[in-house]
């Protein structure tokens, strides 16, 4: 499952570690998502979103299956 | 009494406790081998402090280890639990193996390592998993469609 959170968190300057403190999880997590090796929890994919003031579906594409691998 | 400890000195607290156990064993036991106690509870001290000082790293072990994992890394935890899990049942049961080839009365201890392993599976499994359907569930029931597929 491909996902824009890098994309998102570069557009607005934000760096892994500052992204991970407002989200409520470790630098790491952050860094899985963004690379596709973690998919969120429901509230976490949630949270990401409203963060980023987008809906989930705009943030995560469950249609780019090759991505998520 | 265990929320009065902090998360952080929850693991190291019981690492202690289990050296404290371990050493008060070998002083039961006595005999020559009652120094062993000494030894075992300077390790388990050291573990503690080691593992402690590890809970403030930026890492998942570090996360885990100060009782701060984020919901990726309890799965981390989960994971690296479930491989131990399946180490313990390899191991014993080629102890268990070894001890009837060698016609050795110490098999039992292996076989009771597995009936425990097997047993806390189960229970997982009772505790953990959803069961039975409701039979509300199965008395009204339509065959789910897709919206897509109509």
């Amino acid at each position: 499952m491909r996902n824009r959170v890098r994309e998102q968190r570069v557009q607005r300057g934000l760096s892994q570690a500052a992204l991970a403190d407002a989200l409520g999880v470790s630098r790491q997590t952050v860094i899985s998502i963004e690379n596709g090796r973690y998919l969120p929890s429901l509230p976490l994919a949630f949270t990401i979103a409203r963060f980023f003031d987008l809906t989930v579906d705009k943030l995560f594409d469950p249609d780019d299956e090759e991505a998520g691998r | 009494m265990r929320r009065s400890i902090p998360p952080r000195l929850r693991k190291p607290a019981l690492m202690v406790l289990s050296g404290i156990l371990f050493a008060v064993a070998w002083l039961v036991r006595g005999g020559s081998l009652w120094w062993v106690s000494i030894p075992a509870l300077i390790v388990a001290g050291a573990r503690a402090v080691s593992y402690y000082r590890l809970g403030d790293r930026d890492t998942d072990e570090g996360a885990l280890a100060g009782a701060r994992a984020d919901e990726r890394q309890q799965l981390v935890g989960l994971r690296s639990r479930s491989l131990g899990y399946y180490f313990v049942l390899v191991a014993g049961f080629a102890g268990l193996l070894a001890a009837i080839a060698a016609k050795a009365d110490w098999w039992w201890p292996f076989l009771l390592i597995l009936l425990v392993a097997g047993f806390g599976n189960l229970f997982g499994l009772s505790t953990y998993g959803s069961g039975e359907p409701d039979e509300d569930d199965e008395a009204g029931a339509e065959p789910l469609h897709s919206p897509a597929q109509s």
